[in-house]
């Protein structure tokens, strides 16, 4: 397995979130100068060369989003970092922003310059104050270097609610209004924010920029694979050795980063299953983590996907109808409500897993379940119920048997 | 505008281009369920029932945000999209944590979830174990307005209505998924000239009038198409009015009707309420038995007559009063300071005069002022008729009054009547005869004839 730092090469040093050890590691220095001999258009091939995917979660050409962005707009444009990281089992832009913020603020001024933007905002979890300040002392020692003279960066809060990570409500958000994701457009076309064409990114995305520009296409391009390429902030957590996030490639075999970062299983014990990329993807059994390779075409094929990159791992002892409950709570707490299917839909497969548990349910409850599953799935404005219905149907297809042995019949002896 | 061609259900019809697929299917009758869709709000795509497959698409799509296109194959029950499982699966998901209380819903009847079941629905329940989630009931809102909240699908058409429309934003949405709930902010009120509006627009029973609710099952109504006459703007509405056994005629609410030329689809809090005086505290018989010869009299010894004229009258009628004034060589009054209310205007529906036909009365130039002097005054119901002398007046009026007249003689108001009303923006409109009371009291025109004059 090869070491690759791309993104957290800075993250291990003392104080690396200051701009004196940034500045001393290369922050603010041949990348940003490349980009400022570079126009804007061909920031935008450059990066659409080296084919850099958003790491938000769903893996689109970062390059194509940035391209709807228009050249010479009467309106200013805007840039909005995506930092509402709340999906279960994901934690890698909190590293980026509390370790190397100032990789963040090149990469942003390096973006602005790309989409004629004077003004980047950095929508950021409520949940993530402490993080939040270390990224705003960066700003502020940024701007005190006369670094932002061209470029303002605000920081904007949200309020707790994970479906503002969904780019339309996250700008809903910020516009001060209720969280709730916008109808998508008929064609092709950027985000707005008031009305003005606006950037959408995540916080990995942006924060691989600097390296592309400094590199060049080609350069990104030796990581990963050819539709996949360069690196990802990929974590771990659950029941392995060292939980964490680490830096790979992508193509890199799962069970090989497990292993090499994670340390394996812990305890000694046997692998059961693994969500690959962050609760909102299809899990895997341990045969098909075994066999599945971190990119997001493998992913696909195998009827998941690579998410986020933030493996929940689980070993034998799991109660995967408990793991179910648990992430189905969660959903139904963060449904937004909008849509009926989801609204009703979230709530109403959580009782259905808590009669489940309860001994009290059916081989037809199961089924009901599934029924409503695929009612959630494609029918709502935007992928969170059919995200819910992904998971919903992996688990329950996956280790339907554990769920039969809750009901009346035989009830699981615990 | 370009013309585009669409095929619905194998049947093809000529529409706008980008105009909405369901406004087609509303249109023509194509039966398509939906909650949040209006078309004074538009697109809002929340509540998801409105799905149908549109050919060459592999998911269904929702037909209230579906521009059309040129060559558009739609099938509204599907083809290979189980579209009609598909609503029912939603319809269930609306239904589960509401509470099956049509027995005592005033909606009942006029409901689209109550409706789209018997059409969509008809599926067993499957809570069977399973607790509803619970929310507040019988939540007074301001403006006559009561929500209850377990029985609202969240379709935002009332938070829309007070967001894009009045622009107040006094309702709005409030916690996530399905803890999701309407409210006002904590101590604040629904509170604006059109809010009761939002009960019309509520396709369920959340929210009712206060003034309507439990006063008659929606069944035993007869609507019927009229104008209300509180302001000049003459807004369109429907009565809603019943007989019931050994009774009267009673009116029981005014809707708005939609016409995009004169009031668009709503109507104000103060004109729909204007209903509760029209068939109150009516004067039924003339003051005196001898009409015929009190009035003849009367006329035959006054040498200045005039005649009031109130601006709530049918063109029909004024006109009638005109020539007869010519013939007995009468002045026509029409004082309107009477009528003017400036607090009362807003730039949305709300005219500053309120009477139905000051259009008219301005249009022929009626005398502004006073009349003075004169022996005998002939009223038709101008209230300015209280400032006066009245042991002069002979006054035609609808309610009953309490000062003391030469003579006073009832006349039918204008829901009892047919004839044209002109409004402040100069359009004519034709209203018909509503209500036949038990006991009907004469016209204008009637006691015209009646009387010989």
């Amino acid at each position: 397995m090869r070491e690759v730092k791309i993104v957290s090469k800075r993250f291990d040093f003392e104080d690396s979130h200051t701009l004196e050890v940034a500045k001393a590691n290369g922050a603010y220095g041949e990348a940003l100068k490349k980009a400022y001999t570079l126009e804007p258009t061909q920031i935008i091939e450059v990066i659409k060369k080296s084919g850099l995917r958003g790491k938000g979660g769903g893996g689109a050409p970062a390059g194509d989003k940035w391209e709807l962005m228009p050249q010479n707009s009467d309106k200013p444009s805007f840039l909005a970092v995506n930092c509402d990281e709340s999906e279960p089992g994901t934690f890698k832009d909190r590293q980026i922003i509390s370790k190397d913020p100032h990789l963040l603020i090149e990469g942003i001024l390096i973006t602005c310059r790309a989409i004629k933007a004077k003004h980047a905002y950095i929508y950021i979890r409520g949940e993530y104050k402490q993080f939040q300040d270390i990224l705003q002392g960066a700003i502020d020692e940024a701007y005190a270097d006369g670094l932002l003279e061209n470029c303002d960066i605000t920081i904007h809060r949200g309020a707790g609610a994970y479906i503002c990570g969904e780019k339309s409500a996250l700008l809903e958000s910020m516009e001060g209004k209720r969280g709730h994701p916008r109808l998508k457009p008929k064609q092709k076309e950027c985000e707005w924010y008031f009305g003005n064409p606006t950037l959408v990114n995540n916080v990995e995305t942006i924060a691989s920029v600097p390296y592309i520009i400094e590199h060049g296409a080609e350069g990104y391009r030796s990581y990963g694979t050819e539709r996949s390429p360069g690196t990802l902030l990929f974590a771990m957590s659950g029941h392995v050795k060292n939980r964490g996030v680490y830096e790979a490639e992508f193509g890199t075999s799962m069970w090989e980063y497990i292993e090499h970062f994670g340390g394996g299983v812990r305890e000694g014990k046997k692998l059961k299953a693994v969500i690959p990329g962050g609760a909102s993807t299809e899990v895997l059994t341990a045969d098909e983590a075994t066999e599945a390779k971190l990119d997001y075409e493998s992913m696909r094929s195998m009827g998941s996907s690579l998410g986020t990159g933030g493996m929940i791992v689980m070993d034998e002892d799991t109660n995967m109808v408990e793991a179910l409950k648990n992430l189905i709570e969660f959903y139904h707490e963060e449904s937004c409500g909008q849509c009926t299917p989801c609204r009703d839909g979230t709530g109403l497969s959580d009782k259905l897993l808590e009669k489940i548990l309860s001994g009290h349910a059916t081989s037809e409850d199961i089924d009901e379940l599934l029924e409503l599953s695929d009612t959630m799935n494609g029918k709502t404005i935007c992928v969170f119920a059919p995200a819910v219905s992904g998971v919903i149907n992996s688990f329950v297809g996956k280790f339907r048997d554990e769920f039969e042995a809750y009901s009346t019949s035989k009830k699981v002896a615990k | 505008m370009s013309l585009v061609q669409v095929t619905v259900d194998d049947k093809t019809y000529e529409v706008k281009k980008d105009s909405l697929l369901i406004d087609l299917l509303i249109q023509e009758d194509l039966k398509v369920p939906y909650f949040c869709y209006h078309e004074a709000l538009g697109a809002d795509g929340n509540c998801r029932m409105c799905m149908v497959e549109i050919d060459g698409q592999k998911r269904p799509q929702i037909a209230c945000d579906t521009p059309v296109k040129d060559g558009m194959v739609i099938f509204t029950k599907g083809k290979k999209l189980p579209i009609e499982k598909i609503r029912k699966d939603i319809l269930e998901l609306e239904l589960i944590n509401h509470p099956i209380d049509c027995p005592i819903c005033d909606q009942a009847g006029e409901c689209s979830l109550q409706d789209y079941y018997m059409e969509y629905g008809l599926h067993d329940s499957h809570m069977f174990g399973l607790e509803k989630v619970k929310h507040h009931k019988h939540i007074d809102l301001g403006s006559n307005v009561i929500l209850d909240q377990e029985r609202c699908v969240l379709c935002a058409r009332c938070t829309r209505f007070c967001a894009d429309v009045t622009k107040t934003h006094e309702l709005g949405i409030v916690g996530r998924g399905d803890h999701a709930h309407i409210t006002t902010l904590p101590g604040r009120k629904l509170d604006n000239p059109y809010a009761m509006n939002v009960v019309d627009l509520c396709p369920v029973g959340a929210l009712t009038s206060k003034d309507f609710r439990f006063a008659q099952r929606v069944w035993f109504l007869e609507s019927d198409e009229s104008v209300c006459t509180h302001c000049a703007k003459n807004c369109n509405i429907y009565i809603d009015h019943n007989r019931l056994k050994y009774k009267d005629e009673k009116i029981y609410r005014f809707r708005p009707r939609k016409n995009l030329n004169v009031n668009g689809f709503f109507i104000c809090n103060e004109g729909r309420l204007s209903y509760q005086n029209l068939l109150n505290n009516r004067l039924n018989r003339p003051s005196r038995a001898n009409v015929d010869g009190i009035f003849k009299e009367a006329l035959k010894n006054a040498k200045n007559i005039a005649i009031l004229v109130d601006a709530s009258l049918f063109n029909e009628e004024i006109e009638l009063i005109r020539e007869f004034a010519q013939k007995i060589g009468a002045k026509l009054y029409c004082p309107q300071k009477f009528y003017i209310d400036e607090d009362f205007e807003d730039d949305m529906l709300r005219s500053k005069y309120k009477a139905a036909n000051i259009k008219t009365i301005q249009n022929l130039k009626l005398a502004d002022e006073m009349p003075q002097n004169e022996d005998l005054i002939i009223n038709f119901n101008h209230s300015a008729v209280l400032e006066l002398d009245t042991s002069k007046v002979i006054s035609f009026q609808t309610h009953k009054n309490t000062f003391n007249t030469i003579l006073t003689i009832p006349i039918a108001s204008y829901v009892e009547n047919s004839g044209s009303f002109t409004n402040i923006d100069g359009i004519t409109q034709y209203v018909e005869k509503v209500i036949t009371l038990n006991e009907p009291i004469p016209t204008i025109s009637e006691w015209f004839k009646r009387l010989e004059l």
